[in-house]
């Protein structure tokens, strides 16, 4: 074979490489899927108001125990379809994790009056500005971070979860990153 | 159906009732405010930047952008703030670094590769031979182009 052809065949190669690569190294990703860069991350520091006595909520003080962060808001209507499921789990481990919503882009009235409905029995924090929520890399609602007793971002759920059983098997995941034995407090 | 009637019950409620935005900074700062939000990507409505968004993601992240310039952050810690909670994916324009330069790079290459298949093609086109006629009567060795053409000279 000549030289020529050669060269045109190495180029090709080349090419169809270089593609390869790129296509492996990025396919199998949905490009449309945020990136959860907070994941085994220390949780950024907060302190908000909670909606129902306006006593300051740290998230210092919550240190020790495991940690559900719910963020929502009531015109979001996955929002509405998943608080029963949040508020049951918050009933049932409520003794062994903190449970809180954080309202994302709403009026404390509204977040209230929601809140306030029997669906709505666990304590909700409002975030002006929705500063905590862009600190916590939150791309919309409703969206639930699962936080461990170090304090660490160890889990996300992005949508509503609907699945009591899929509540519990997070939190489950959630207790066993605790070192040491004696979850419940 | 079940899709049907997610979006039917979606569209049905109410607009987001969303807090009210923070006060623009004074003219020059909230120009780098606006310059920051251009380049950086909206969750929500994903081919849009925060500053051309109306969703309620991207009035929140603008409200951050803003406070971070106000506390006097640059632009730089601007963008490493949001890419340390989004990924690169957050920057509209992929930074020039790693993997990255294949995009930056593979544009210019491919057009540079084009131009010179196409010169060398150009290169490559013969010219007609000199003197000897028209192309048509040049000398060939087909057998069957020389019967054609003996047969139309009769």
């Amino acid at each position: 074979m000549s030289r020529r052809p050669l060269a045109a065949l190495a180029c090709v190669a080349a090419a169809v490489a270089l593609l390869l690569f790129a296509f492996a190294k990025q396919f199998g990703r949905d490009p449309h899927e945020v990136p959860f860069k907070l994941k085994d991350q220390p949780a950024p520091d907060f302190t908000l108001t909670r909606l129902d006595t306006g006593e300051k909520v740290a998230l210092a003080q919550l240190r020790g125990h495991p940690l559900v962060l719910n963020f929502w808001a009531s015109w979001c209507g996955p929002c509405q379809l998943e608080h029963p499921t949040l508020a049951r789990a918050a009933q049932r481990y409520g003794a062994e994790a903190h449970f809180f919503g954080v309202v994302f882009e709403d009026t404390p009235e509204n977040a209230r009056n929601f809140a306030g409905s029997p669906d709505g029995r666990f304590p909700q924090l409002i975030d002006p500005q929705s500063r905590m929520a862009v600190d916590y890399g939150v791309t919309g609602v409703p969206e639930t971070y699962f936080i461990d007793a170090q304090g660490i971002i160890r889990d996300k759920a992005v949508g509503p979860l609907l699945d009591p059983q899929e509540l519990a098997s997070r939190l489950a995941a959630l207790q066993t990153q605790r070192p040491g034995t004696g979850a419940s407090r | 159906m079940r899709c049907l009637w997610l979006a039917l019950w979606l569209s049905a409620t109410p607009h987001p009732p969303q807090q009210a935005g923070s006060v623009p900074l004074d003219a020059a700062r909230e120009a780098r405010v606006q310059a920051l939000g251009k380049v950086l990507r909206c969750p929500m409505c994903q081919g849009l930047s925060i500053a051309d968004s109306g969703s309620s993601a991207a009035r929140a992240q603008m409200d951050r952008v803003r406070e971070l310039v106000g506390e006097g952050k640059t632009d730089e810690e601007i963008r490493a703030y949001f890419v340390a909670r989004y990924g690169e994916w957050a920057l509209l324009e992929p930074s020039a670094q790693g993997f990255n330069w294949l995009v930056w790079l593979g544009p210019p290459a491919l057009l540079l590769f084009g131009a010179l298949v196409i010169a060398r093609l150009v290169r490559r086109v013969p010219k007609a031979p000199a003197g000897r006629g028209t192309p048509e009567e040049a000398p060939t060795a087909d057998p069957y182009l020389e019967a054609v053409r003996a047969e139309l000279k009769k």
